[in-house]
């Protein structure tokens, strides 16, 4: 009986509509305060942090007086770093301008070499049969799950000069391979240097496989009769991927080419280990000057603050971009 | 493509597509490959100019080199890299799943400006916020320390916005039952959601795997002390002590890459599919 009388009683509240709600509603508030707790400390926090931050000369060695060791030995020194970064004649901040004029060069590069090389891909992967296409798709996404690290380490030695792979493929086609893959700042071709252009195939390399499996499967979305019925009407291969698979996937190529262009905006590994921003800071970035300026050379912390709110700026945007694509209604 | 006559151009046509799949399987495969059979070189092998592509005596003796040196704490260091990920893999599952549960089964005010409050995340990269978090992980006093790695990526935003669309196509009268039958409102959760939940759990767990396994840039500025280290950082350690020695550096990298790959040869479907997700939300 005992056990009969809490169970009638729970009945008596389902119907009671209200009294259950409350108690449902104290329930979701109880376990969502936590979550907004530790994002307001770990996320909120640390971008007003670091906007305040950028406003003050800030080395966390010097005690400050003030609230988080702001003021007194960290001076707020208003837009100083700012004015800094962009008309300054210090090292720190001539490099960061190498750095912004780096990164986008490498986007721009990335960008176009990635989408020449997934979409078509895509599009012959999308053609074969399901195991073949499951198979091939596993193979091509073998880079993107590996360690950047250990991918760095293998494309050090196929740039290794003379006797690297590269060099070895050259001279078996009858080139004549650059003394230098990496370091001779010397090599530019269409003003882009030689080890930036390393740089970006080993990039695309290593990432080529998400743009390619998104797009597969956008490809996989597209009602089959439509690419059908272009075919009926006699188009041939080509113009059936310009004039029916590149307008419908519209959408998932400007999404993409956002993501890409976000990523690449924040590479690190590469750039640290392979070419450590050289020669003549020709693969500066500007992360890499972030992690140089805050954690290896000086701990000016203030100064990468700002250099990190600038990347901020410019990465929001973009978000804010691909937010407005995701919520574009689409239709085929 | 059941429509399709086997025409000589379909024929053609097929064979070009497969050879440019194949081009693009060696381009992918050639690195790893070379790196593969070089490092199974002697050191006389390595040194010779040109170099010939096979070993003539392949050994394993860097390999064994790198796993009997007592200098470097490896298993440590692979334990660490395991612990953090594990860690993270387990707290990341649950405050998604459980979060997501919150947003798409409760009705309460305020909800649409919390789920916007959280995806604030999503919006800020750990990548500009590489200096708060320092300073805020060496106020907490957790510098060079494991939980350095674990206690900012506690929640993740993405994982909940998955965890929530996958929850809200579960049918209600699932927990309403479970409600008439006295569970409480967590009860649910973990009696009745969670193990719907297997497949999205799986994908986001995975992923979450590996991203924290290949972690780079945050464990390099939090991490200082060897016994600390993760496998990326005894990576770069180990290859700085040995650059005259390439076949050392290159067993590395392969013993390093190993473990994913192994993982990546049984749940490659899982991965691949939350890689998709992920830029359509």
């Amino acid at each position: 009986m005992a056990i009969s009388i809490p169970s009638l009683f729970k009945k008596e509240t389902v119907s009671d509509g209200g009294k259950l709600m409350a108690g449902q509603r104290r329930f979701a508030y109880a376990s969502l305060i936590p979550i907004l707790l530790y994002l307001g400390l770990f996320t909120v926090f640390p971008i007003l942090f670091a906007f305040v931050m950028s406003f003050f000369s800030y080395t966390p060695i010097r005690e400050g007086s003030g609230f988080l060791s702001l003021g007194g030995a960290n001076p707020f020194i208003g837009f100083g770093n700012y004015i800094e970064l962009f008309t300054g004649t210090s090292k720190p901040a001539e490099v960061f301008r190498l750095a912004v004029k780096n990164t986008f060069l490498f986007t721009a590069l990335v960008l176009p070499l990635n989408l020449a090389i997934t979409l078509p891909l895509a599009v012959i992967l999308e053609s074969v049969g399901e195991r073949f296409k499951t198979f091939f798709r596993a193979i091509y996404f073998l880079p993107t799950i590996s360690s950047s690290v250990a991918l760095v380490t293998i494309w050090a030695y196929i740039y290794a000069p003379g006797w690297g792979l590269l060099s070895l493929i050259f001279k078996g086609i009858g080139l004549v391979p650059p003394k230098s893959w990496l370091q001779d700042p010397n090599t530019v071709y269409f003003g882009v240097p030689l080890a930036m252009i390393c740089v970006v195939v080993a990039h695309v390399w290593q990432e080529f496989g998400y743009n390619l499996v998104i797009f597969v499967a956008a490809l996989q979305g597209i009602p089959k009769t439509l690419r059908e019925a272009a075919r009926v009407d006699g188009a041939n291969v080509w113009q059936e991927f310009w004039l029916v698979v590149v307008p419908l996937l519209r959408r998932t190529v400007l999404l993409t080419s956002v993501l890409t262009v976000i990523s690449s905006l924040q590479v690190f590994t590469i750039f640290q280990l392979l070419t450590r921003g050289g020669p003549k800071n020709q693969t500066q970035t500007m992360l890499l000057s972030i992690y140089e300026n805050a954690f290896r050379f000086t701990n000016a912390l203030g100064l990468a603050s700002a250099m990190s709110m600038i990347l901020f700026i410019i990465l929001l945007t973009l978000t804010v971009l691909q937010f407005r694509i995701l919520r574009t209604e689409w239709e085929y | 493509m059941h429509t399709e006559k086997k025409t000589p151009f379909w024929i053609v046509g097929k064979s070009g597509a497969y050879a440019i799949l194949i081009v693009g399987l060696i381009g992918t495969l050639l690195p790893f490959f070379y790196i593969i059979v070089s490092s199974l070189k002697t050191d006389a092998e390595l040194r010779k100019t040109p170099p010939d592509f096979f070993s003539k005596e392949p050994t394993l003796s860097h390999y064994i080199t790198i796993l009997t040196d007592e200098n470097i704490p490896i298993a440590r260091n692979v334990l660490n890299s395991a612990v953090v990920a594990l860690a993270r893999v387990v707290i990341t599952l649950f405050t998604s799943s459980f979060a997501g549960y919150i947003f798409a089964k409760y009705h309460f005010k305020g909800k649409n400006l919390a789920f916007g409050a959280i995806l604030i995340q999503i919006m800020i990269p750990l990548q500009v916020v590489l200096i708060p978090n320092y300073l805020l992980v060496v106020k907490l006093g957790l510098i060079d320390s494991l939980w350095a790695l674990i206690a900012p990526s506690m929640v993740d935003a993405f994982g909940i916005f998955l965890m929530k669309q996958f929850i809200e196509s579960l049918p209600a009268e699932l927990m309403d039952a479970a409600r008439i039958d006295g569970a409480s409102e967590f009860g649910i959760y973990w009696r009745i959601v969670l193990p719907q939940m297997g497949p999205p759990l799986a994908s986001l767990g995975i992923f979450t795997f590996m991203f924290t396994w290949n972690d780079y840039l945050w464990p390099l500025i939090v991490l200082t002390t060897p016994e600390k280290r993760t496998i990326p950082l005894l990576l770069v350690w180990y290859n700085t002590q040995h650059t005259s020695n390439q076949g050392l550096v290159l067993a590395a990298s392969i013993l390093t890459l190993l473990p994913i790959f192994f993982v990546y040869i049984f749940l490659q479907r899982w991965i691949v599919d939350q890689a998709t997700q992920s830029a359509f939300k």
